[in-house]
């Protein structure tokens, strides 16, 4: 029905699909007004290409084909605007983006990370890393269904994944870092107060 | 030169965390502290990760108006108006009782009469009226018939539900006589049709009702 343009059909295809779209647009970009207005984008390419869904995959997987698609577009375009010349000098081989050096000890990050701290480091991630890791470990999207999403291999799908968690643990170390020296600059400061 | 244990395994990395553990990689994660380090972090972002999808978060209401708004302009979507035959046939209640049913294809064959109205010149008007007259005399005698019905089958009590419905009836019956009254004196007048088109309505309505309260009560 929604294939003709029945509206009443498009509102029932909106509101089953609509909270899992968002929170997938809301993780990757981490911003509410920004994740409506890219469901809004990711719905309306839907409605317009729905003519030629011919249920080949899952409608689901189509649908979030398209709203990846879409968020990856304005993080790419985000990123590119956002990109300065001085910082291109050692280029991400995923995001193009400049690849950060992490220095000092490993520190262990069990019982350390919590979803605040989680969100600011996915932040920080090359968009496709982003996509995988949220489609598999936060939505919970299965490698051979991200491969649909994503238009990429499963082995692809798989490497994808394994960096973006490397790249998050050398984010979360990296904060874990600065609060310890924030730390101690504050316990500095307040030794120093009392002498 | 054959790599450390330590390479070898973050080689292994990936199966490993997919839970394909390997005994001699398992013996090496165990006795190195910094591959522990590693699979106990990665394990730790895992389980972060899984929490942070609930709760699902919720876009506010208003995106589905303005979404709705986007493709109405874009002409990807149409809204179903009512047609007048579609809210006449609305009406008719799944009833099993044929007088009623019967009652109710009446007043749509009149009500079609009531909103269609006549055309602009003398001769249609008396054509309508006629019309008008012809499907009215029926319907007043089906309705009659279906009012009998109902009413029969609501319990002799003297419930105070029962004299209401029975009180609502004779008032939406005058209500009727007034409406075709206007439409007969100005048939023209899409407000005294639209008004006739509404006292049909409620009657229907009323006379379902009632039956079925008449069969809830047996």
């Amino acid at each position: 029905m929604a294939q003709q343009g029945d509206a009443a059909a498009f509102e029932r295809l909106y509101q089953l699909h609509n909270r899992r779209v968002y929170s997938l647009c809301l993780r990757m970009v981490g911003n509410t007004a920004e994740a409506e207005d890219l469901t809004q984008e990711a719905f309306l390419q839907l409605f317009r290409k729905i003519s030629t869904f011919r249920g080949e995959s899952a409608f689901s997987t189509w649908l979030h084909r398209l709203a990846v698609n879409v968020v990856l577009m304005r993080l790419r375009k985000k990123s590119a605007a956002e990109t300065s010349l001085e910082e291109v000098t050692e280029p991400d081989e995923e995001s193009g983006g400049p690849r950060r050096d992490f220095g000092g000890p490993d520190l262990q990050l069990t019982g350390s990370i919590d979803r605040v701290n989680l969100q600011r480091a996915v932040e920080q991630l090359p968009p496709g890393y982003k996509a995988v890791f949220v489609l598999h470990d936060v939505q919970g999207f299965e490698h051979n269904e991200i491969a649909e999403i994503m238009n990429c291999s499963i082995g692809n799908s798989k490497s994808q994944l394994h960096k973006a968690r490397m790249r998050l643990r050398e984010l979360l170390q990296e904060t874990l870092r600065d609060k310890a020296r924030e730390d101690r600059k504050a316990a500095g400061a307040a030794s120093g107060g009392e002498e | 030169m054959s790599p450390s244990p330590c390479e070898e395994f973050s080689k292994h990395l990936e199966s490993w965390l997919e839970e394909s553990h390997d005994p001699v990689m398992e013996a090496h994660v165990r006795s190195c502290a910094r591959c522990n380090a590693l699979v106990e972090d990665l394990g730790a972002i895992r389980a972060t990760a899984f929490e942070w999808a609930y709760p699902e978060d919720e876009p506010s209401p208003s995106l589905w108006t303005s979404l709705r708004a986007q493709l109405e302009a874009e002409g990807l979507i149409h809204v179903q108006t009512t047609s007048w035959w579609d809210r006449l046939t609305s009406w008719v209640p799944s009833s099993s009782r044929p007088v009623l049913a019967g009652a109710y294809v009446a007043i749509l064959v009149a009500v079609a009469f009531a909103i269609s109205g006549p055309g602009e010149s003398r001769l249609d008007r008396q054509l309508w009226l006629q019309s008008a007259e012809n499907t009215s005399q029926p319907l007043q005698q089906d309705l009659d018939l279906a009012e009998q019905a109902t009413v029969s089958t609501l319990p002799q009590s003297n419930s105070p539900v029962t004299a209401s419905l029975q009180k609502n009836l004779a008032v939406v019956d005058n209500y009727i006589v007034l409406c075709e009254k206007s439409v007969r004196d100005d048939p023209q007048d899409e407000v005294a049709r639209e008004y006739l088109f509404d006292a049909y309505q409620q009657k229907a309505d009323l006379l379902a009702v009632m039956s079925e309260r008449g069969d809830y009560e047996q």
